[in-house]
């Protein structure tokens, strides 16, 4: 029956085809390690994002006058109301977390060197659109700090050439963030994560006609390869279990971790907070653009640290692949921007003085600089590692790089 | 000269300033047994709520805690079982007596840094200065008066008292803030549980799949 069943639908739908050529036939290096877990990871939090959020959306009503009486009444009176909000507010934290550590991996490995550059870019798409979903989120309870992170982070608009302040008002939909601003900011919140997905479909599209990278940095021979399914789908669900446990740790044990205290206060425009500070996941690029002094240039400085991320095809002329695996200045130099963002982090998460708003300037200054000296680093870097010899296995690597990229050429 | 000795003095005040703003906050223990809480229920229904709302709290939520409905009925007065803890005092009222509404305490334990143990260190805080007025350690210019008079309070047995109160309050406090604390917690063991053995079962797969490949 179940067989007749699949045939029917086959003779009208690529059903079985489709599971061959994407899970069980679906070509995946053997030597991934459980950096390349968190892809899927990422996949999972955002359906229970999702989930979790269609649930919130049943209780929440976004109107200044009860919106954060609405959250009161989910957390004490709906039945597990509680678990949904801890759910998606800790989901969001682990979003950003799950998100940077994929991002990581393909910067330490290189794997967004040819042909994976699409990969990349849709990825950097996807990073603009969980930010701009987290932010408009973080409205909805109608706390302190929603209300005054919205004001500040919408205020920075008017940096916009020309149109600054039109384009503040046109996204708050008043002058001032207020009850208009939260249903809009409601109805994208909604939105985006759809254009979330769509941008999901499109990076898994390009990652099945490129195939994963692996921690060599090339493609791999034929038999270098095994099926995703069962290999890899066995694989990942282990780490999503492991990801699961530290998850509802945190969950059910800290969820005031991911709540700010002044949040808990209801918005009032006439009381500006002590200290307004945005969520831990955007506080490196809070400390650049606090760094430069001018308001325009904070928010240009702001904004390309998120958006340089995209240059990095360009930007690394190393021909050697395996990123940091095989070569030791991109290694030494990915720890130190690894330590420079945690550096940024906590220049954004204190109080400015003088001090630390010096040594914010110094990282923001290193923060580009890594980036901008990249081309010439990666190139002396390239030259000293071939003039002092490079392994036998990196160079097969190197040449069947170069007989792969002449194959596709002629495909 | 004497110049210098005022800027002298003014930075040694402004030194005591900044350390007195950081004065060290009481550790505090949440008790949640059902007897501090009938006792916290009472002393905040005496002390503190001819000031303060507990809007999001109601009668039925402390009949639902394992509160005598005989206790709830004394404390709620006229008001119905349904109905949520708010004061009588009014906003007008209240900015005429002391320039500010006192806050809605419903959720003032998670909407403070250092939570509970702020709420009961703010409370036990206050003194009487050495020129004679009442102040607090943790909030020098609170508008709020002395709620549990422990400032005047010389006698040890009765400071001992107002202490025990303070922590009663507190204690139910944190029930109002986080209702479902007790409930989280227990059904985390669970689910943490469920999720290591189903974990560990998981790890045994993946090691039984990958073992195909050994050849
Ligand atoms: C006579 C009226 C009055 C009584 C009684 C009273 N309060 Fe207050 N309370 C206030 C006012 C006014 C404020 C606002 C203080 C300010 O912000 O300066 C306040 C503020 C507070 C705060 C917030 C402090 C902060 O950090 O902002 C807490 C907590 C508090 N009260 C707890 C209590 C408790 C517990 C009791 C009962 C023991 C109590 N109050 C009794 C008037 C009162």
């Amino acid at each position: 029956m179940a067989t007749r069943i699949i045939e029917w639908i086959d003779q009208r739908f690529p059903l079985t085809s489709f599971i061959k050529h994407e899970l069980t036939d679906y070509p995946t290096p053997r030597n991934l390690g459980y950096w390349w877990n968190f892809g899927f990871l990422a996949g999972f939090v955002l359906m229970l994002q999702v989930v979790t959020g269609l649930f919130l959306a049943f209780h929440y009503k976004p109107d200044a006058a009860i919106a954060f009486d609405s959250v009161q009444h989910l957390m004490r009176d709906v039945n597990y109301g509680w678990l949904l909000r801890y759910m998606h507010a800790t989901g969001a934290s682990s979003f950003f977390l799950v998100i940077y550590i994929h991002m990581a991996r393909t910067l330490y490995y290189g794997s967004y060197r040819a042909p994976r550059e699409l990969m990349w870019w849709t990825g950097q798409v996807l990073l603009l659109l969980l930010m701009a979903t987290a932010f408009m989120g973080y409205l909805l309870p109608w706390g302190q700090m929603s209300f005054w992170g919205a004001t500040v982070i919408t205020n920075l608009f008017r940096a916009t050439p020309f149109i600054g302040d039109q384009v503040v008002v046109w996204l708050r939909g008043d002058y001032a963030v207020g009850d208009d601003t939260l249903t809009r900011f409601f109805a994208l919140h909604y939105l985006f994560p759809f254009l979330i997905i769509g941008a999901v479909v499109i990076h898994l599209v390009a990652l099945h006609s490129v195939k994963s990278s692996n921690p060599s940095g090339i493609d791999l021979a034929d038999k270098d390869n095994i099926p995703l399914h069962p290999y890899y789908t066995s694989k990942d669900f282990f780490g999503l279990g492991v990801f699961l446990i530290l998850y509802f740790i945190v969950v059910f044990f800290f969820p005031h971790s991911v709540l700010e205290p002044a949040n808990n206060v209801p918005a009032n425009p006439l009381i500006t907070p002590d200290h307004i500070v945005p969520e831990w996941y955007f506080l490196p690029f809070y400390a650049i653009l606090r760094s430069v002094p001018n308001m325009v240039g904070g928010v240009a400085a702001m904004a390309l640290s998120v958006m340089i991320f995209a240059f990095m095809p360009f930007l690394d002329r190393s021909r050697i692949p395996g990123g940091g695996r095989y070569r030791p200045v991109y290694r030494i130099m990915f720890f130190l921007f690894m330590l420079d963002i945690a550096v940024l982090g906590y220049v954004g998460f204190v109080p400015p003085t003088n001090k630390t708003i010096a040594i914010g300037q110094v990282a923001t200054v290193y923060y580009f600089g890594s980036f901008l000296l990249l081309p010439l680093i990666s190139k002396v870097e390239d030259k000293w590692l071939f003039k002092r010899g490079l392994p036998a296995k990196i160079k097969t690597l190197i040449a069947s790089e170069e007989e792969e990229k002449r194959k596709r050429r002629h495909r | 000269m004497n110049r210098l000795f005022a800027s002298l003095l003014l930075c040694g005040f402004i030194i005591i300033q900044a350390f007195a703003a950081e004065e060290k906050l009481e550790d505090f223990q949440v008790d949640t047994s059902v007897i501090a809480m009938d006792r916290g229920v009472d002393a905040f229904m005496n002390s503190c709520h001819g000031c303060h709302s507990l809007k999001y709290v109601h009668y039925r939520d402390l009949a639902s805690f394992g509160i005598d409905k005989e206790r709830i009925a004394s404390w709620r007065g006229d008001s119905t079982l349904d109905s949520a803890m708010t004061s009588l005092l009014s906003d007008e009222a209240a900015l005429a007596s002391f320039g500010k509404v006192p806050p809605d305490l419903s959720m003032i334990v998670r909407a403070r840094e250092g939570g509970a143990s702020y709420v009961y260190s703010y409370l036990t805080g206050y003194y009487i200065t050495p020129d004679g007025k009442t102040s607090n350690h943790f909030f020098p210019l609170t508008r709020m008066p002395d709620a549990l008079e422990i400032s005047t309070a010389t006698d040890p047995v009765k400071r001992v008292e107002i202490i025990e109160q303070a922590h009663d309050i507190v204690s139910f406090l944190s029930w109002a803030a986080d209702p479902h604390e007790a409930e989280r917690k227990s059904l985390g063991y669970y689910v943490i549980g469920y999720l290591i053995i189903l974990t560990v079962l998981l790890y045994n797969v993946k090691l039984q799949v990958w073992s195909r490949l050994k050849s």
